[in-house]
């Protein structure tokens, strides 16, 4: 993925976290199975997962992974 | 309210691993000039403090115990693979450069045959130096590029 089309790439991590109970970065990144930088980072928009964590992230909120990520195409 | 982000294991590997070198390095700083001085030798007196750099850089093997690189998330692992790339290719431009200059001085300039065998533990040395320096410095720069400017 090219850097242009990673800053396209949007995320609802943070709203959806304090949707569900407040929950902080460190509850998500163990819930995921990651580290407590790299939900910082997915929520800076400075990462693109992977599809796998995606999904992960998609299942602990209950919602599908389009809810979470967001890609504006051209 | 901020609050404040623990360093993740790969980070507290690189920042012991600089800490060391560091340390290796002031130690070197110190002793050649007073071990110069007490033996009235010049370069040959750089090698037991040489040693003793090399020793403290062997301190190094102790960072296994601070990260366990097998337990890394994807993008720790990301940071790992790039900053061992960047280390592997200082440290193969470190080594044949040192190696081909050692060779060109010797065999151009002083018109020697052989190389002095003294030199090859430090040309091995200094590559390794040079990798895993390379390698802690490119861990901390992508943990700080990748870093939010707050945290919540």
């Amino acid at each position: 993925m090219t850097p242009s089309e990673s800053v396209q790439l949007k995320n609802r991590i943070r709203k959806l976290r304090f949707e569900h109970g407040e929950m902080t970065q460190q509850e998500l990144a163990d819930r995921v199975g990651a580290a407590r930088q790299t939900i910082i980072a997915l929520e800076a928009g400075k990462y693109t997962p992977s599809l796998l964590l995606a999904f992960r992230l998609a299942r602990v909120f209950g919602v599908k992974t389009e809810d979470v990520f967001q890609w504006d195409a051209d | 309210m901020k609050d404040r982000i623990p360093l993740a294991p790969l980070q507290k590997f690189a920042w012991y691993n600089l800490t060391v070198f560091a340390i290796a390095v002031a130690a070197y700083a110190i002793a050649v000039p007073v071990l110069a001085a007490h033996f009235h030798r010049t370069l040959a007196a750089a090698a037991l403090p040489s040693l003793g750099m090399f020793g403290l850089c062997g301190l190094w093997g102790f960072a296994q115990f601070i990260c366990d690189r097998r337990k890394l998330d994807e993008r720790e692992s990301l940071i790992n693979q790039r900053a061992i790339m960047a280390g592997v290719a200082l440290f193969w431009l470190v080594f044949v450069f040192s190696c081909m200059g050692v060779w060109g001085v010797c065999f151009y300039i002083r018109h020697q045959a052989m190389v002095p065998v003294a030199l090859l533990p430090a040309l091995v040395w200094g590559g390794f130096i040079a990798y895993t320096v390379t390698q802690s410095v490119a861990i901390l720069v992508q943990y700080k590029r990748s870093a939010a400017d707050d945290a919540l």
